[in-house]
């Protein structure tokens, strides 16, 4: 099931020998850490159990407590997505506890069976997999920044499949703990401890495997305050840093592991696209007027023009082409690497695109295309735009009509 | 000149001519004497800050070439030392901008550090030169680093209201506000109109006339966005009352475009 994509070439510290797994739990509600505690006993029946937890857990039963120890883990502060935080913790305490897997949970994660956890630690446990990523099932209308930016980026430059980059639940080998902490670490001195980093980044460059497995539908953790203003410019801005941190890397061309043959898109009730569209096409419009002075320092004429015509477009044929999208995205990354513009003021401009974005995704959707297949249509207009990025990001004063 | 003058005013021999006082030519006399002073006393106090002006030139020269000297010498030395990459190692991901790593950061700083120093040094010459010299005359040059905090203070006001006026205008859009440029126009000029009352205070210009035409013209600009944003967003407050009210009621609704959390979800 799962698909594994071997970067061979990059020599590797060697794997730890250590026993037992080490469960990384995030904050989870009272009443529903017995029914995790049963899922992660059905999960490994045999399997000695070290669990940090932020918050205490009910007593076991006597059968249970031989096998399973519990933790004291700090609790972070995001708890919507794994951060920096979170895995310098889990390195720690995998190396202070000889753990050989690590198994790290996010919010909600009560909402997994038994199987999919099993599924995610057994990878790194037998299969020797360095990085074991959950492959969720979404409805078509969620997931959709994922969708937009972070994995066509990351599938474009680091050569990777996996599907939700900032996946809350991982299988982590020690070897991989221990490069994503030391990546982690690079945030504490600028005070910067609860970023979110980036595994499919490190694992990519590092040359560890990867696999990815499907998780039923899930509670997804929401932000504590769903603002785009907040969560976009936090989690592009990341992105793009870690991009421009691996700028060496991403410029030589890869190939691409097999695809993998995930899950279809979640059924799910129909959207009223033009009812749903309507704000974020106001939205966009609205900018199209005030914004076109601060998008000209950051787009070329050519993408300017295209977000013109935009502009005046009818929302029921609203939509962006992919390739249009890929420039818009790798010209603010650009703008990002060369700061053109203060970087909360690109992230901020970038927002009226992206729902632009989200309003042609929907309309698209609501046609009657699989979103599976207009996402896969987009990732691969970012792969074939990689060239531009390339060439400007090495010479960015190049003329660019 | 005092001889040019009587010359020049030496009567000719015209037996119809009046007679000539003596007072005609006391009063010339002066006139001729008090543009002597004047030249002599403009004269040498160019002679006695001379000296100084070519002294502050040439601290800056030197001082320049001393710093383009050491950061040349720090640039290669710093590259051979591998200083980035070991920064980098230690101190984690300082989010350099690629035109200002640190090695060229620190090349920057010590040129400039040279630079400023040999101002300093420069200007301590030219004012001990210049304080032996202003017995005589006015305070013109003092006036001239009143003249130079004044642009400095208008550079950075004009940034910063650039900055405000990007920083309101991509809020405003991102919140929908439909006058988001007019807002932005706004704080715009408040900074500016702010920033011109201070660069005249500072170069004493104006008196309490720039006062008074200040607290008139910000107050009106603060009051004009008051009314044209309280009345332009009744909408926006009670929507955004209206949000807050049913996102207590019913967590599953997203306060910010009020719309069901489940039917569009961004993360």
């Amino acid at each position: 099931m799962a698909a594994v994509d071997p970067i061979s070439g990059v020599s590797v510290p060697p794997a730890s020998t250590g026993s037992g797994l080490l469960v990384l739990l995030a904050a989870v509600p009272a009443d529903e850490r017995q029914s995790l505690l049963t899922n992660l006993t059905e999960a490994f029946p045999n399997q000695g159990l070290l669990i940090a937890s932020p918050e205490p857990f009910p007593d076991l039963q006597a059968d249970l407590a031989a096998s399973i120890q519990f933790v004291s883990a700090p609790a972070s502060k995001i708890n919507w997505t794994l951060t920096a935080a979170d895995f310098v913790n889990a390195w720690q305490l995998a190396e202070k506890n000889q753990a050989s897997a690590i198994l790290m949970l996010g919010p909600d994660s009560s909402s997994l069976s038994a199987a999919e956890i099993h599924s995610l630690a057994d990878a790194v446990l037998t299969n020797a997999t360095d990085l074991a990523v959950a492959w969720y099932e979404l409805p078509p209308s969620a997931g959709l920044m994922n969708s937009a930016i972070l994995y066509p980026l990351s599938r474009a430059l680091f050569a990777s499949r996996v599907r939700f980059p900032l996946a809350p639940d991982l299988g982590l080998s020690p070897r991989m703990a221990q490069c994503m902490a030391n990546a982690a670490q690079r945030f504490a001195p600028s005070n910067q401890s609860e970023t979110p980093i980036w595994p499919v980044n490190e694992v990519s460059q590092a040359g560890f495997t990867t696999a990815q497995f499907p998780v039923t539908p899930r509670l997804q953790a929401h932000p504590n305050r769903p603002d785009l203003n907040t969560i976009l410019p936090l989690v592009a801005g990341s992105l793009f840093a870690d991009i421009d941190a691996k700028a060496a890397y991403w410029q030589r061309f890869r190939p691409l592991p097999p695809p993998f043959q995930g899950l279809p898109s979640l059924d799910s009730p129909a959207i009223d696209a033009a009812t749903e569209i309507a704000p974020m096409l106001q939205n966009f419009r609205l900018a199209c007027v005030n914004l076109q002075e601060i998008w000209s320092l950051v787009l070329p004429p050519n993408s300017l023009l295209g977000i013109k015509r935009l502009g005046t477009a009818d929302a029921s044929v609203f939509r962006i082409a992919d390739n249009l999208w890929a420039r818009i995205v790798y010209d603010f990354l650009l703008a990002y690497r060369l700061r053109t513009i203060h970087r909360g003021h690109l992230l901020g401009a970038l927002i009226p695109l992206y729902l632009a974005w989200v309003a042609s995704h929907l309309n698209i959707t609501a046609s009657g295309i699989d979103p599976e297949r207009h996402i896969e249509e987009v990732a691969l207009a970012f792969e074939a735009e990689k060239p531009y990025l390339v060439s400007r990001w090495r010479w960015p004063d190049r003329f660019n009509p | 000149m005092q001889t040019v003058a009587i010359m020049f005013f030496q009567p000719v021999a015209d037996p119809t001519a009046p007679p000539i006082y003596a007072n005609d030519t006391t009063l010339w006399q002066h006139i001729s004497d008090s543009l002597h002073q004047s030249l002599m006393s403009v004269l040498s106090l160019l002679l006695a800050i001379l000296p100084g002006i070519l002294a502050l030139i040439l601290a800056m020269g030197i001082f320049t070439l001393i710093g383009m000297a050491l950061s040349a010498i720090l640039r290669r030395g710093l590259t051979a030392a591998k200083f980035d990459e070991r920064l980098a190692r230690n101190r984690g991901s300082l989010d350099w901008a690629p035109a200002a790593s640190p090695t060229a950061l620190v090349a920057r700083v010590s040129f400039w550090a040279c630079v400023l120093l040999g101002l300093v040094i420069g200007v301590s010459a030219f004012d001990a030169s210049y304080s032996t010299a202003t017995m005589q005359t006015g305070a013109l040059l003092p006036y001239l680093t009143r003249v130079v905090g004044a642009v400095f203070l208008l550079i950075a006001g004009t940034l910063v209201a650039r900055f405000l006026a990007r920083s309101v205008l991509i809020g405003a859009v991102n919140a929908q506000l439909v006058y988001a440029r007019f807002l932005s126009l706004g704080v715009k000029w408040l900074v500016l109109v702010l920033t011109a009352a201070t660069v005249l205070d500072h170069l004493q210009i104006g008196g309490v006339v720039v006062e008074l035409a200040f607290g008139i013209l910000f107050g009106g600009i603060v009051l004009t966005l008051a009314l044209a944003v309280g009345l332009g967003s009744r909408e926006l407050v009670s929507r955004s009352l209206e949000g807050h009210t049913d996102h207590a009621a019913d967590p599953g609704i997203n306060a910010h475009n009020n719309i069901p959390e489940e039917s569009i979800r961004h993360f």
